[in-house]
């Protein structure tokens, strides 16, 4: 029989921390970004998504091997003309998704645009991820990978071509991201801004001895 | 939110003492189930200190006014018992099926869906969070017992699926810490998913050394069996006799038998001190070999003196509990009261220790620990027997008769001691009292008959004794060490699998999470209104329906750095609200065009509380009116505005070409026609004239017509009112607002601005007024205004402010009146 001290202790390692971020995705009109959600969230993929007229929202969590990471998902709408209301779902966004349609040359020129605006006016700490989508229309690809990749490398951002449609790095880049993210309390000093909401998981107050004779 | 019916709240407090508060509360509960009949009900959530109650109320209203209305119908105690977990109610989309169990009994309410059940509901969470977190304690109860029992014998039946807990609450409030609590309950549930038996070897052991000094080694009484024990709760009593360990509680002797304790553990394994606790001569040390040591946590000690005066340390328990894995284990050692006679006392100092050990850690209290292990010198004795009849037993050894007569064995089976522990059969001699540095029992004059005062006691699942004896090689003492060995399971967590668990839960909660997200759509995205003209309202009805499974709160919200949620051109009604799912809620978003605005572009935000947002584009475009346009461009005007060609109106925008009008025309058509049809009206400008007659007046205006003026001359007066109000630049040009303010009180000087400053077609137009009221005043008798009135109506207007409030009125009317005159 087992203690009734509410929470099962973790398994010795296992700190049971919950951080949550805000995530926001970004990019043109159609390039998937909702795709990506609905296939990270619910594992489904639709044909004919429609086009998204706001900003949507959604929460998931992903395990990492110390910490538990609930990402707060903003979908925001690609269309230029809600352009002007996007500073209000990136502004204290500690991580973002900037996507294109690897078939679509000027899906990319956008990201990169967005990724400007995103370096100039989010929080200074924000995570940011490239996502070249519809991987699985490779054979109408329009941006090379090395070029997407170079750009990523000189500007810090993590980048993965993805599939919404055959789920190809959606999980991944998502885990990526969390993996990326500032999760220690040592780390509030310098940047406060992208700490993620710290909740405790189960009353873990008591030292325990483990933890002081490594 | 949070104070869903205060008025009840209060009444129902009223029910209780002001130590018990009513959390929460819940109306119109209905009962399924065979109970009570169809009358009103009232759940109510109320708190002792850390405990907390559900309480069934029956009232005579739905509502309560008075506390007589109010009956307690049940009180079941939230406590590890109770269970609580909600259902859909097929074909009621708005209620709930809200199902308490406590041990055999269940209850199920139909309860409506909204911020009254979620707000209950997680009372009732936080309720039981708090329990599980803190000491229990039913007593608070008692006055409601005769209730409680009778629920308690109660059999009820009842079918439930294994959803557990509380989902509505999850829809309300995307709180984390609810959340975070309805992880840990779930993981409880499933722990038995991830979690293993792993069997560990106990070495238990008690010797009273009767203030000897640790002067031997334990190695025969700590280490004589083959294989090393996983842990050792070693208890000594009497480890220090003298005056000063009794009264200031320290003694070297601690340190020195923990010392002899290490140096006598089993050679195979490395030990380390877990923990060491004493109180005067009583004391207990827990080892544990080296390779578990980082599977224990929450380790705390306390000790109870029942000696002298009933606190003393001289006699009392001193106890350590510890999680090893996932089991909680208590130890306790107990010295308990001496002399033959007193097995009542000893009883007592049970009680004692259990009552007050309080670890201040949940659990607090020994009893509520996986396994318990109870040693100590006990004192128990054997009764009704010489000491000469005990020796003869024990040498023809017949145990069974002496155990018989063994006080402990006798206090137990009668339920006044240790009542739920098992002790395993005695096979050794009795530990006391023996003479010092032999195996021989007490020779001296008193000639004490031998006890197992030295006992060791268990209490919990999965512990399976291997050995139980005494160790005759250790002299130094009148009593001889006991042991026992014990293979105990202790649950251990499998991390793969527990991972897993953890994982599937979390995925299960997104999922739940996401469910209950606030969902609504909106029948148009884009509202498009037709031409919009001057002080003309449209509106355009949206629907917001809810398509979700909770209430949505929707309300429209400002955009980053905008001052409001939507433009001044625009209204909406509601802008915020609460949608039920299955419902729907129009919306009006009305237009009033009060400006010379020609594109009219707005995006709405409506956003869901705790979901997600939606956008609304709202356009149209707005029609040009002379009443929008400036008064130096209507002078420009060759013709009607509206029949100006797209350069012309550009041009006369601009202000270029020639000043054909020292007045505009529009102007003078409305003054001109109340000159002629208006003077002798009384009450002039309180025409209240319909829209229809003013948008006529205005089309009139702005296209021209051969007809004559339309409306009656009230409406045309109020015309001239409105066309004063609105032109683009005010008769006195904003500019010189605060320069006319400051002469008003000065004839002179106002009488310089109107003719130094104003612009030549303003001065026209303030002086074309100014005439027009004077001929008014010279019909007052007929039209019943005076000079102040006209002048405070008129001030207003002529010296708008930039943005329309008021200044002091008098100084406008100043500047007006001294004109006038
Ligand atoms: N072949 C393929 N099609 C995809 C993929 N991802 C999305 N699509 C399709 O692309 C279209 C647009 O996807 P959405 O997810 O709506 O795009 P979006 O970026 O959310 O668009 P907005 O909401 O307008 O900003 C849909 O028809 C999807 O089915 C992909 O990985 N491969
Ligand atoms: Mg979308």
């Amino acid at each position: 029989m087992a203690n009734r001290s509410g929470a099962a202790q973790r398994p010795n390692g296992t700190q049971g921390k919950i951080c949550q971020f805000k995530l926001v995705l970004l990019g043109e009109s159609a390039v998937g970004k909702s795709s990506l959600v609905l296939r990270f969230v619910k594992g489904q993929f639709h044909e004919y998504q429609e086009s998204t007229i706001g900003a949507a929202f959604l929460t998931q969590t992903v395990c990492l091997d110390d910490t538990t990471v609930k990402f707060e998902i903003w979908d925001t709408a690609g269309q230029e003309r809600y352009h002007s209301l996007a500073p209000m779902y990136y502004r204290g966004a500690q991580a973002a998704i900037v996507v294109y349609d690897i078939t679509n040359q000027d899906t990319f020129g956008r990201a990169k645009t967005w990724v400007k605006e995103l370096q100039r006016q989010a929080s200074p700490t924000i995570v940011i991820a490239l996502a070249g989508n519809k991987q699985d229309l490779a054979n109408k690809r329009m941006v090379e990978f090395e070029e997407a990749q170079t750009y990523a490398d000189e500007n810090g951002l993590l980048f993965m071509e993805t599939s919404a449609k055959t789920a190809l790095n959606v999980n991944d880049i998502f885990l990526a991201i969390a993996k990326k993210l500032p999760k220690y309390d040592q780390n509030q000093g310098q940047s406060g801004q992208g700490q993620g909401r710290r909740l405790a998981e189960g009353d873990q107050g008591a030292k325990t001895p483990g933890n002081c004779c490594k | 939110m949070l104070s869903v019916h205060q008025d009840v709240l209060q009444i129902i407090q009223a029910k209780f003492s002001s130590f018990e508060i009513v959390k929460s509360v819940h109306l119109n509960v209905s009962i399924l189930g065979e109970y009570w009949s169809e009358q009103h009900h009232i759940l109510a959530v109320v708190a002792y200190h850390s405990n907390s109650a559900l309480f069934l109320f029956s009232s005579k209203k739905p509502k309560p006014f008075h506390l007589s209305d109010l009956i307690i119908e049940a009180v079941i105690p939230i406590d590890e018992n109770f269970e609580c977990l909600s259902d859909p109610i097929p074909g009621e989309h708005n209620y709930l099926l809200f199902v308490v169990r406590y041990r055999k009994v269940s209850f199920e309410f139909r309860i409506k869906i909204g911020p009254e059940s979620s707000n209950f509901a997680s009372e009732i969470v936080k309720s039981k969070e708090r329990f599980l977190s803190e000491e229990s304690d039913k007593r608070w109860l008692l006055k409601y017992t005769d209730l409680y029992n009778s629920l308690e014998n109660t059999e009820l039946k009842s079918q439930l699926d294994d959803i557990p807990f509380i989902r509505q609450k999850m829809a309300q409030n995307q709180n984390s810490i609810n959340r975070d609590s309805m992880l840990k309950y779930q993981l409880k549930l499933k722990e038995p998913e991830f979690t293993q038996y792993q069997e560990f070897t106990l070495f238990i052991g008690t010797w009273n050394v009767n203030g000897q000094l640790p002067s031997i080694s334990l190695k025969p009484w700590l280490s004589s069996d083959d294989d090393p024990p996983d842990l050792y709760a070693v208890g000594f009593q009497e480890i220090d006799l003298s005056k000063e360990a009794f009264l200031f509680n320290d003694t070297p002797r601690e340190a020195e038998w923990e010392k002899m304790v290490l140096d006598g553990v089993h050679p195979k394994a490395k030990y380390r001190t877990v923990a060491l606790t004493r109180l005067v001569g009583i004391q207990l040390i827990v080892l544990i070999n080296t390779k578990h040591y980082q599977y224990i946590r929450n380790i705390a000690v306390d000790t109870v003196g029942t000696g002298l005066l009933g606190k003393m340390g001289n006699k009392g328990g001193v106890a350590i509990r510890l999680e090893l894995h996932n089991t909680s284990l208590c130890f306790v050692n107990s010295h308990l009261a001496a002399h033959v006679e007193e097995f009542e006392r000893r009883n007592q100092d049970y009680k004692d220790i259990n009552a007050r050990i309080n670890f201040r850690k949940y659990p607090t209290a020994i009893k509520d620990h996986d396994q318990v292990y109870w040693l100590g010198d006990l004192n128990y004795r054997i009764t009704e027997l010489t000491t000469s009849q005990v020796k003869t037993l024990l040498i023809r050894n017949e145990m069974a008769a002496l155990l018989r007569a063994d006080q402990l064995n006798q206090q137990k089976e009668r339920g006044n001691v240790l009542l739920d522990y098992n002790e395993a059969d005695i096979t050794f001699p009795p530990t006391y009292k023996y003479d010092l540095n032999s195996d021989t029992f007490d020779t001296s004059e008193k000639a004490r008959p031998p006890a197992w005062t030295d006992r060791i006691l268990f209490r919990g699942k999965g512990i399976y004794q291997l050995a139980y004896r005494s160790h005759m090689e250790l002299r130094i003492s009148d009593h001889k060490p006991v042991s026992a060995i014990f293979k105990s399971e202790i649950s251990v967590i499998n991390q793969a699998k527990y991972r897993k668990v953890h994982e599937e839960l979390l995925k299960r909660m997104d999922k739940l999470e996401n469910e209950f997200l606030p969902q609504v759509t909106v029948d148009q995205t884009e509202v498009k209104f037709d031409l919009v003209k001057f002080r003309e309202p449209q509106f355009r009805d949206i629907i917001i329906a809810n398509t979700g499974q909770v209430p949505a709160e929707f309300e429209f919200i400002k955009k980053l750095d905008e001052q409001s949620y939507c433009k001044d051109w625009l209204r909406i009604t509601p802008y915020c609200g609460t949608v039920n799912p299955g419902e729907k809620c129009d919306v009006r978003l009305e237009v009033n065009l009060e400006s010379d605005l020609t594109e009219l572009d707005d995006i709405l935000v409506l956003h869901l509380n705790g979901g997600k947002d939606m956008f609304i584009i709202v356009s149209g475009k707005g029609q040009k009116s002379s009443f929008t346009t400036s008064m130096s461009a209507l002078c420009r005007a060759p013709m009607p505005i509206m029949n100006l060609s797209e350069i012309q109106w550009k041009k006369i925008v601009a202000l270029e070409g020639e000043v054909l009008y020292s007045i505009p025309r529009e102007l003078w058509l409305l003054v001109d026609h109340l000159y002629k049809y208006g003077l002798a009206v009384r009450d002039l400008f309180e025409s209240n004239s319909t829209q229809e007659s003013f948008v006529k007046i205005r089309d009139w205006l702005d296209f021209g017509s051969t007809e004559p003026l339309p409306g009656s001359v009230e409406t045309i007066a109020e015309t001239l009112l409105i066309f004063l109000s609105y032109t683009k630049e005010p008769v006195i040009p904003f500019h010189l607002h605060d320069v006319a303010i400051a002469a008003s009180s000065n004839y002179q000087s106002c009488k310089n601005i109107i003719n130094q400053k104003l612009p030549d077609i303003h001065r026209n137009v303030f002086l074309y007024i100014c005439m027009f009221l004077q001929e008014l005043l010279r019909h007052s008798n007929e039209n019943g205004y005076d000079a102040k009135t006209l002048a405070s109506l008129f001030g207003e207007i002529l010296l708008r402010d930039p943005i329309r409030n008021s200044k002091p009125q008098a100084s406008r009317e100043n500047l007006v009146s001294f004109i006038i005159f």
